[in-house]
């Protein structure tokens, strides 16, 4: 059993950076004699990545930020011994600069609802005993023993769950097909392979609360019906995921909650791991079932689903390990209640990561419906240096981007879909008016080029052929034929690739060109990009009212490129300038400009 | 049996066909490449897409991969699915802009030019994966497959290196569609004796033959190769053709059976085999695909042939210059002394063929004309007048030029002077030679050959068709080269000579035939190596050696040898030849 102490520290967010921060505060604690009186845990994530490490005290709430082993000795003389907050660590409100000592006095967190990620940072994840003392396996047990398989399957589809994977089909209708397909042989997959740039909320959710997702996955194949294995797939990137999902694997083993005879109901399953390589594509749920029976990731087609002919050809219901996280949480409170949470046709809560430009980089859970400003202001803390918000990208780099314009959008699987982009597993992308949209449609089919698999040609050829004409676009070299061009091989690669990653790449060409069209105009007639990103076709120069004549830029600028005397306006020397931009990022006075 | 409606027209699908399939049976026409009726789909090219319509929501699939559901409007040919598959196939050309299968269909869809040109207009792979699924699901090689990711991909083996699984069949080469993958033989060998280079493993020997039935080259045969590489445990590769062969005439597990018959007579007529050109390395024979040998040139001038009868170069060109290289291997003193008799005539009918089937000069580089037989002359002088150059002497050389030409040289004999002709094509008329194995058939009838390996006949010019083994006979090339009229001739004069024997019954043999005196034989076997008829065999039983009387022609021979003096001719005894000895001395 897990010791009981007088305070528990829960450090989460080190992100590897101040290794030594739990090792210098057991050793404080130690010699101050606190031993056996104060716990230290290194927890999950708490979603604030941008000021980790943070530490939660518990009992009382007490939350500091971007804690270093240097605060160690009066965080432990004041906090410990003396029992008062230190305010230098407290979060500090992004606009108003005020101090938060309490975590529920965070807006950041005040504003979400924390439903599947609860327990994450808040528990030691590699404590079965922690999880337990919270309510886990709660869910287990009573499904197991109070219900039958028919009665999860229709709680689960009351509940109106939808995949959190990000296409968002019901999660109680795909494992009723799964039930209904024939089969001695059925299996369950928890696609852990979360590939899209700047998302991480699966990752922290096997990592910080791996037990809710072999919770959920239990009860899952206990009411699919012969599923005596199951899978977690889950990419090598995530060392911590991997190991914590093992041991909690093992700690359910030895509790009698996995393997044979399942707390005595003779239900058996065993889950395993199963590690990819990280290709992007191996997300996509045939590809992944290819990589767990242990072929090349690659796509093949869908004219059967997975319900019917999945893993091994055998029926297969295969969902995000957000998906079977929320499950425990539908068994323990019930459908009405879950579905108490989000609107008519996306219900519950969903996680998203917040990205780019934005003050509270990190990891939240909202409500679905909730909307894109009260995400990024509320929560989000709003826009750094006060500038103006352009887009939001959502669903990845398949996913689309969505307008300012659109700020009230409510973040829901169809509203999403309608304004072009998607849901995606909730990465979430702000970005400012610094940002070049046919840039930043370039820079994701850069990536979609990488990640292809290459199998169908229109995914294969395509990409690479519509990378090419916004390469040259963004090089100032575009004709307006160009933007037809693009259109029409969008819209084939949309319909005739094989798989969603060829059928979705298309998604950030289509949206920028649909929201920001003038953008692409104005690179292609009049040679400029508004944003100021494309080297191409811009340059600097120094205004000359702001120019003070420090002479910082002319300092910093790595091929010499600025002159002027001291005190007096200086120059740029367009021919030596490489637009590096470091003397915009350095000017003080906002001297430089793009044009 | 489902019912679906395909452009309009209702059609019945079996269970588990395919949409591909279904409209194939019913002529509709959809273009693949990707797609092999006897490979799983894969779905990757998406050239086959097809509008389907289904509970009243219209999508593009891949007819390759759908199943043939039940009630399914199919539409091959909406605008949908031509503007797509025009722009797949204006991806594909502008991987792979110079390969002809691509620009034909691009052109169909109204493409001409690429119009996303890549950096390396040479690609030719398209990433079908037939190659890749040929070597894994049939071949089971499993040596081909896919690498990298993306615009990246690549087909090869593991890390692109050589292996030493590749078996070398050839299958990807076949299915590849737009020629990407080319095999490099190390060793030439397994397909020496087949038309025009590499092929499949079922060919067919004799073009003309009736009936015409093709043979399984074991040898070459993906199924056996891979059968003996493993030692059986790789029972089930390939059997393509068993799947496509709508007779099923095709039956793996036939052997070779040993046929045991009674005669009377024998009539050896195992024929000749072309002698092999790389033997004398200056004729280039096997330098250049374009240097053929004159049995090569009649597979492909045949019109059951490869190329349907045109007289082509490799590289699918017709020929501008042909030279025809006489004596190839006989009348000379590195190869065969003795003059194969048939190749002046078929020279010259393939100079004829030439001339007739393609405007290409024909250069006969001949030593002397032999046109001996009835009409000959009279077909030399016709094909000199078709326009052949005939140039009297000896082809010397043959050298293959950087840019694929071909340079003859040799003596012009008439003009007393070196000459050389660069032409495209060289036909060598190699010399006919006995079967390599004619020694174990000459030691299977007791035959002897003459000093050029052909068996010899009883007498030159008095029994041309008998052996000295009684009722063994010799019908053409056998006996020595010869042309068709020849053969025939030859043939026929040994079929009477056995037809005579036969209608006999029995034959009288010579009186005088060894005899074994089984007292004194010790059983240790001399003799029985040294008969040339093979007349003496060994009873184990008795441990002796006994002569077969019919066989015997009382040589002499193992009276000679025999240590034990236990055998002795019967009429040439020691003691008569004593006496005849003495009888004559008594004369002197």
């Amino acid at each position: 059993m897990a010791e009981r102490h007088r305070a528990d520290l829960l450090i989460s967010c080190l992100h590897g950076r101040y290794p030594e921060l739990i090792p210098t505060l057991q050793e404080e604690i130690e010699r101050r004699g606190l031993t056996g009186e104060v716990g230290v845990v290194e927890a999950g994530c708490r979603g604030l990545c941008a000021m980790g490490p943070v530490m939660l005290i518990k009992p009382g709430g007490l939350f500091y930020t971007n804690v270093q082993p240097a605060d160690v000795p009066e965080l432990v003389e004041e906090t410990l011994i003396k029992g008062r907050a230190v305010e230098r660590l407290a979060y500090k409100e992004p606009v108003t600069h005020q101090s938060v000592c309490y975590y529920e006095d965070i807006p950041f967190y005040s504003k979400q609802v924390r439903h599947v990620m609860h327990d994450c940072g808040m528990i030691d994840p590699q404590s079965i005993e922690e999880y337990i003392a919270v309510g886990g396996y709660q869910a287990l047990s009573k499904a197991l023993t109070t219900m039958t398989p028919k009665e999860i399957i229709e709680e689960v589809k009351k509940s109106g769950l939808r995949g959190r994977g990000g296409a968002g089909f019901s999660t109680g209708w795909k494992w009723e097909a799964t039930r209904q397909s024939a089969g001695d042989v059925r299996y369950a997959i928890a696609n852990g392979d979360e590939g899209d740039p700047g998302a991480f909320m699966n990752r922290s959710l096997m990592e910080g609360d791996p037990h809710a997702i072999i919770e959920g996955m239990v009860i899952g194949a206990y009411a699919i019906g012969n599923v005596r294995n199951a899978y977690i797939y889950v990419r090598d990137e995530y060392p911590l995921a991997v190991s914590n999902l093992n041991i909690a694997l093992e700690q359910a083993r030895e509790y009698g909650l996995l393997g044979e005879d399942i707390l005595g109901t003779g239900f058996d399953l065993d889950i395993k791991v199963v590690r990819g390589a990280g290709a992007f594509v191996c997300g996509e749920s045939s590809a992944l079932m290819q990589s767990v029976e242990g072929k090349v990731g690659e796509p093949r087609p869908k004219h059967y689903h997975a319900t019917e002919r999945g893993l091994w050809g055998q029926p297969t219901a295969l969902n995000n390990v957000e998906t079977w996280a929320n499950i425990p949480l539908i068994i323990n409170k019930g459908a009405e209640w879950f579905a108490s949470f989000g609107t008519e046709n996306s219900k519950g809560t969903k996680t998203f990561c917040l990205a780019g430009q934005i003050q509270n980089t990190g990891l939240i859970e909202v409500p679905m419906g909730i909307t894109l400003r009260e995400v990024i202001y509320d929560i989000g803390g709003g826009i750094p240096g006060g500038r103006e918000l352009k887009a939001v990208q959502t669903g990845g780099p398949s996913g689309g981007c969505i307008p300012a314009s659109l700020l009230d959008l409510p973040v829901d699987y169809d509203s999403l879909v309608e304004a072009g982009s998607m849901m995606g597993s909730g990465g979430m992308i702000v970005m400012d008016d610094r940002t070049c949209m046919v840039d930043i449609a370039r820079y994701f089919l850069e990536f979609l080029k990488e990640e292809s698999c290459g199998k169908c040609s229109p995914c294969r050829e395509g990409i690479r052929a519509m990378l090419e004409i916004l390469t040259r676009i963004t090089e100032g070299q575009g004709k307006m034929a160009d933007l037809e061009t693009l259109e029409t091989l969008a819209k084939t690669v949309q319909t005739a690739s094989l798989c969603g990653l060829g059928k979705s790449a298309p998604n950030p060409v289509i949206s920028t060109l649909r929201h920001f069209r003038d953008e692409y105009v104005a690179h292609i007639e009049d040679k400029k990009c508004p944003a100021g990103v494309c080297k191409a076709l811009i340059e600097y120069y120094i205004i000359e009212d702001k120019c003070l004549g420090c002479g910082l830029c002319r300092r910093k600028c790595p091929q010499g490129a600025i002159s002027g005397e001291k005190k007096e306006v200086h120059v740029i020397d367009p021919a030596l300038c490489i637009k590096c931009g470091i003397c915009r990022d350095v000017c003080k006075f906002d001297a430089v400009g793009v044009r | 049996m489902a019912t679906l409606i395909i452009d309009g027209q209702e059609v019945h699908a079996e269970e588990g066909q395919t949409v591909l399939e279904v409209a194939r049976a019913n002529g509709f026409e959809i273009p693949t490449l990707c797609y092999h009726p006897q490979l799983e789909p894969y779905g990757a090219c998406r050239l086959c897409i097809v509008e389907v319509i289904r509970r009243g929501r219209s999508r593009l699939e891949t007819s390759c991969t759908y199943p043939a559901r039940d009630g399914l409007v199919i539409k091959t040919k909406s605008p949908p699915v031509i503007e797509a598959r025009a722009v797949i196939l204006g991806l594909l050309l502008s991987r792979c802009p110079n390969v002809p299968v691509i620009q034909e269909l691009a052109l169909e869809y109204g493409i001409t030019e690429p119009p996303f040109p890549v950096e390396d207009p040479e690609e030719k792979c398209i990433l079908c994966g037939l190659c890749v699924r040929t070597c894994h699901e049939l071949v089971k090689a499993d040596v081909l497959n896919f690498s990298q990711r993306g615009i990246e991909r690549r087909v090869g083996p593991p890390f692109l290196e050589k292996t030493r699984q590749c078996i070398g069949c050839g299958a990807c080469t076949i299915v590849c569609p737009t020629g990407a993958i080319e095999i490099v033989l190390e060793q030439a060998g397994i397909y020496k004796e087949k038309p025009l280079g590499p092929t499949a493993a079922i060919w067919v020997p004799s073009l003309q033959a009736v009936p015409r039935v093709p043979v399984i080259d074991t040898d070459a045969c993906i199924r056996f190769r891979q059968n003996d590489r493993t030692e059986g445990e790789i029972a089930d590769a390939c059997g393509v053709c068993q799947m496509v062969c709508e007779a099923g005439a095709i039956n793996f597990d036939q052997q070779d059976e040993v046929v045991e018959v009674d005669v009377g007579t024998v009539i050896v007529a195992t024929g000749f085999q072309m002698w092999d050109p790389a033997q004398l390395s200056q004729y280039s024979y096997g330098k250049s695909p374009n240097i053929i040998t004159g049995m090569e040139f009649e597979h492909l001038s045949n019109a059951g042939g490869i190329t349907s009868g045109e007289i082509l170069l490799a590289d699918g060109r017709k020929p501008e210059q042909v030279a025809i290289i006489h004596c190839v291997g006989s009348r000379d003193h590195n190869a065969h002394e003795y003059c194969s008799r048939i190749c002046c005539m078929y020279s010259l009918k393939q100079a004829h063929l030439v001339r007739d089937k393609t405007d290409a000069a024909v250069y006969e580089f001949y030593m002397d004309m032999r046109a001996f037989g009835k009409g000959y002359e009279e077909f030399y002088e016709r094909v000199q007048e078709e326009g052949v150059v005939m140039i009297r002497g000896r082809g010397a050389e043959v050298e293959v030029l950087p840019d694929g030409k071909l340079r003859v040289k040799g003596e012009d004999a008439n003009l007393g002077r070196l000459v050389y002709v660069d032409v495209d094509m060289v036909v060598l008329s190699t010399a006919i030679e006995a079967p390599h194995d004619a020694n174990q058939v000459a030691a299977l009838f007791g035959l002897s050959r003459s000093v050029d390996g052909f068996f010899a006949e009883a007498h030159p010019k008095m029994r041309p068709v008998e052996t000295n083994t009684g009722g063994v006979f010799l019908a053409g090339a056998a006996q020595a080269p010869k042309d068709v009229p020849d053969t025939v001739a030859h043939a026929g004069a040994a079929a009477s000579m056995a037809l005579a024997l036969m209608d006999q019954g029995e034959v009288t043999i010579s009186p005088a035939v060894a005899v074994v005196d089984e007292e004194l034989c010790s059983g240790c076997k001399t003799c029985i190596s040294l008969c040339p008829y093979t007349a003496i065999s060994f009873i184990e039983e008795d441990n002796v050696a006994r002569v077969n009387e019919a066989l015997c022609k009382g040589c002499g021979t193992c009276v000679a040898a025999c240590p034990a003096g236990a055998i002795e001719a019967l009429h040439f005894t020691d003691e008569q030849i004593v006496a005849q000895i003495e009888g004559v001395l008594a004369w002197v």
